[in-house]
């Protein structure tokens, strides 16, 4: 029997063993993607209420954190005169042409255009608020949506409205009889001949303002749960040495919850980033050198989904120079900034997850064959 | 059961880490496909900063812009869809104007030119969506009729600094212009720069000339000439057009010529008692010395850039193939294994190439392989290509591409060792037998 038991529970632990370190459990969260695929039905309304969001973002000059002024103190400015080089003697033979063109002196110029940087001041009272709506409307963006639809959508039924001049005078009085509500015959009025979309949605949009994004995953809250339940020690004593081994395990990871909020990004949602970024990450002008280096580049997000571009640095690099590693990394700040203008289609409840990202760019694919 | 119960407890242990791990730190994705398309840049008019200077500014802007635009790696915005002008070279740039149609680098420059015939020309480039400076602000100066070697300057600067490789605009090409039909057909040496601007004849047509070689520094060339009425070779100062018959040996022929990298060594061809092998020549010196003696023919020989070898090709296996021996001759290494022909190897200047004709199933094709005579690929395709010669960046091929027929002429083509951006470079006729200079200090 002992046997029977010995070799029972040996299969059972590398039964447990496999589970643990072959990756089943790591793989869980892909199974209760399925379930929070759930559909949630998105009115038409809803939408255009979401998509309405986006013009905000571009409105706003993409946050310029005005550059450092890198000026090094202009030292000499063009007053050197160009080192002279003569010109090569004309060539004795009939082509007298340019054959000695002299390109002599190479200066660098005062470094740091003041364009840049001095300028930053000026403009900056624009950009730089507008820099910082962007930071801080994150969360506006969708309330703000809701008001400006309705506001397009008053002005259009009236373009419409005059069609009927007749239906105006009714309107006139109105305002007279604001409490009795007979507006409603009026409202009907202008819905039917003016573009049903916009004052449907101007009407609509406020029950969805609130729902912010549609919920994709509401089971994975049950870790923390999971981690709440070391909290009660009572039970564990009354149960068996296993449950109770098993229990402590588990406790010690309860301390996970302190850290980012909200579940992590499912694949689906790290995948939707990183296409989004490859869609601009351009390596057609890089060096072949710059195509054999890989660069790590840190940013910080805002809680819109746009990048802080003044945040956006090279962690590290391999595989090729430092200045190889340098085009490599503009290139791939250039993605980041680029297609992230208009704010990455990332969860809002989520943005504890996603406030850091380190994104590791490895051209190994896009070398030259 | 306490052990089971203790095993478990060790797995999880474990495990906890794990998932400890993963649920802290930055959100971490990884990038692999990209897209490859030129990048867009906007070069608007450089600033005059005086009246003589006006008709340089613009000029000047447009030059840059077809040297980087015909890189096939960048695209120029055209001027139309500009949203903000430039107009003080120092003034603050716009960067959402620029943003807004998607200029992801942009050139200001402005030009000064004096009365005593000298003009200066400085530059600035941005990475509009970094909205920062790329490098320092450079100024060059030098005289009114070098104008287009500025441009040329400019825009090799603004070349390396968003490729990160080396540039090519400010070089020239040393090639064999022809005109008449195939039959009685005139040859002339001519140079000009790297897009066929400022052509110069360096000869007359009353010798067929052939192979014109750059030296590493630019300032020589090595051609072969029937002027004697056998092939010879002759080095040709390009600045004062002198020239003078190298190694005159009474019953041989020489050709195929080439410098070595320190500008003193040259290896050729020299053909005696029906026998062609391989030579170096000291040019200080005069000394001679034999590297290869095969009754077979070996010819085109190429140094490669740190001169420790040279690659060249040989019929000594039957057919026309690839080989590698050191540059002072000894045993030679077959490193071309491919189908069909292959002939005029010529190493890269960084070394990790060697670009050759291939001859195959009736076409001839451009290609590189590596110096191993790995990852072999053809570059072109055409009824004859021949001849090819590498940028001073090791970026771009140039040959000669001849067309059918008996009107058929010969054209000089361009293309990347990508083999995307085909295109014919302009000459005033025909043109053959090109070889790309170093960059003009």
């Amino acid at each position: 029997m002992q046997t029977g038991t010995y070799i029972s529970g040996a299969a059972h632990a590398a039964l447990i063993a496999w589970v643990l370190f072959g990756g089943a459990l790591q793989k869980k969260p892909a199974a209760p993607m399925p379930e929070n695929m759930n559909v949630s039905v998105i009115s038409a309304a809803e939408l255009a209420a979401m998509s309405a969001r986006q013009p905000d973002a571009p409105a706003d000059a993409p946050a310029p954190p005005p550059v450092p002024p890198q000026e090094n103190a202009p030292q000499a400015p063009a007053a050197e005169p160009p080192v002279k080089t003569t010109d090569a003697p004309s060539p004795k033979a009939p082509p007298a042409a340019d054959a000695s063109p002299d390109v002599t002196a190479i200066e660098p110029l005062p470094k740091a255009p003041s364009g840049e940087t001095a300028p930053a001041a000026p403009p900056s009272p624009d950009t730089q608020t507008s820099a910082r709506l962007v930071v801080k409307t994150p969360q506006p963006p969708q309330q703000q949506a809701a008001p400006r639809v309705a506001p397009k959508a008053a002005p259009a039924p009236p373009k419409d409205a005059q069609i009927s001049d007749q239906a105006q005078k009714e309107v006139a009085p109105d305002p007279l009889a604001a409490d009795k509500t007979p507006q409603k015959p009026k409202e009907a009025k202008a819905p039917a001949q003016a573009a049903t979309e916009i004052v449907t949605e101007a009407e609509k949009p406020k029950a969805p303002l609130k729902s912010q994004r549609p919920k994709t995953r509401p089971s994975r809250p049950a870790a923390p749960k999971v981690a709440a339940n070391p909290a009660k020690p009572p039970k564990p004593p009354a149960k068996s040495a296993t449950d109770s081994a098993v229990a402590a395990a588990l406790a010690a990871t309860a301390p996970a919850p302190a850290a980012p909020s909200g579940p992590p990004l499912t694949g689906g949602e790290k995948d939707a980033l990183r296409v989004a970024v490859q869609a601009c990450w351009n390596v057609g002008s890089l060096s072949s050198e710059a195509l054999a280096t890989t660069v790590v580049v840190g940013v910080s997000m805002n809680r819109d989904g746009t990048p802080d571009a003044g945040s956006i640095r090279m962690l590290s690099s391999e595989g090729g120079s430092a200045a190889a590693a340098k085009q490599a990394y503009e290139t791939a700040r250039r993605a980041i900034i680029r297609c992230g203008a208009g704010g990455y289609n990332l969860p809002v409840e989520k943005y504890g997850r996603w406030q850091d990202i380190e994104m590791t760019f490895n051209p190994e694919k896009m070398r030259i064959k | 059961m306490r052990n089971l119960a203790s095993l478990v407890l060790l797995l999880l242990a474990f495990a906890a880490p794990l998932s400890a791990q993963e649920r802290s730190g930055p959100l971490r994705i990884t990038i692999t496909e990209g897209v490859i398309e030129p990048l867009p840049f906007a070069a608007p008019a450089f600033i005059a900063e005086n009246p003589a200077a006006g008709e340089f500014a613009r000029d000047i802007a447009q030059v840059i812009a077809d040297d980087l635009a015909g890189t096939g790696l960048f695209r120029q915005i055209p001027a139309e869809a500009f949203i903000s002008r430039i107009t003080s070279f120092d003034a603050p740039v716009q960067y959402a104007d620029w943003k807004a149609i998607n200029a992801q680098a942009l050139i200001t420059g402005a030009v000064s030119a004096g009365t005593d015939g000298r003009m200066t020309v400085k530059f600035r480039v941005f990475d509009v969506f970094a909205q920062a400076q790329l490098g320092d602000g450079l100024q060059f100066g030098g005289s009114t009729g070098s104008w287009r070697r500025m441009a040329h300057k400019v825009a090799d600067a603004v070349y390396s600094r968003i490729t990160g490789e080396g540039a090519y605009f400010d070089s020239r090409v040393v090639f064999v212009a022809e005109s008449g039909p195939k039959d009685a057909r005139k040859k002339r040496l001519a140079i000009m720069d790297y897009d066929g601007a400022n052509v110069q004849y360096l000869t007359d047509d009353r010798s067929i000339v052939l192979a014109p070689r750059f030296s590493p520094t630019g300032d020589r060339v090595l051609y072969t000439s029937y002027e004697s009425g056998f092939p010879r070779i002759y080095e040709m100062n390009v600045a004062s057009v002198t020239r003078r018959a190298l190694d005159e040996q009474p019953g041989t022929m020489t050709f195929a010529p080439r410098f070595g990298p320190d500008g003193q060594a040259v290896v050729f061809s020299l053909s005696s008692g029906g026998n062609t092998d391989l030579y170096k020549l000291n040019l200080a010196s005069g000394a001679r010395q034999r590297l290869t003696s095969a009754p077979s023919i070996e010819t085109a020989p190429s140094f490669s850039p740190d001169g420790s070898q040279i690659v060249f090709e040989s019929d000594r296996s039957g057919n026309q193939q690839l080989y590698i021996m050191p540059s002072g001759g000894g045993e030679a290494q077959r490193i071309s294994f491919g189908k069909g022909r292959y002939s005029t190897p010529v190493w890269s200047p960084r070394g990790d190439l060697i670009a050759f004709t291939k001859q195959y199933q009736g076409r001839f094709h451009i290609g590189v392989m590596r110096v191993d005579g790995s990852e072999e690929r053809l570059l072109t395709s055409s009824f004859l290509d021949e001849g090819p010669t590498w940028s001073p960046n090791g970026r771009v091929i140039m040959f000669s591409r001849e067309s059918q027929g008996a009107q058929g002429s010969s054209t000089l083509y361009s293309v990347d060792i990508t083999g995307r951006n085909l295109k014919r470079v302009p000459t005033p006729g025909g043109a053959s037998d090109p070889s790309w200079s170093p960059l003009q200090k």
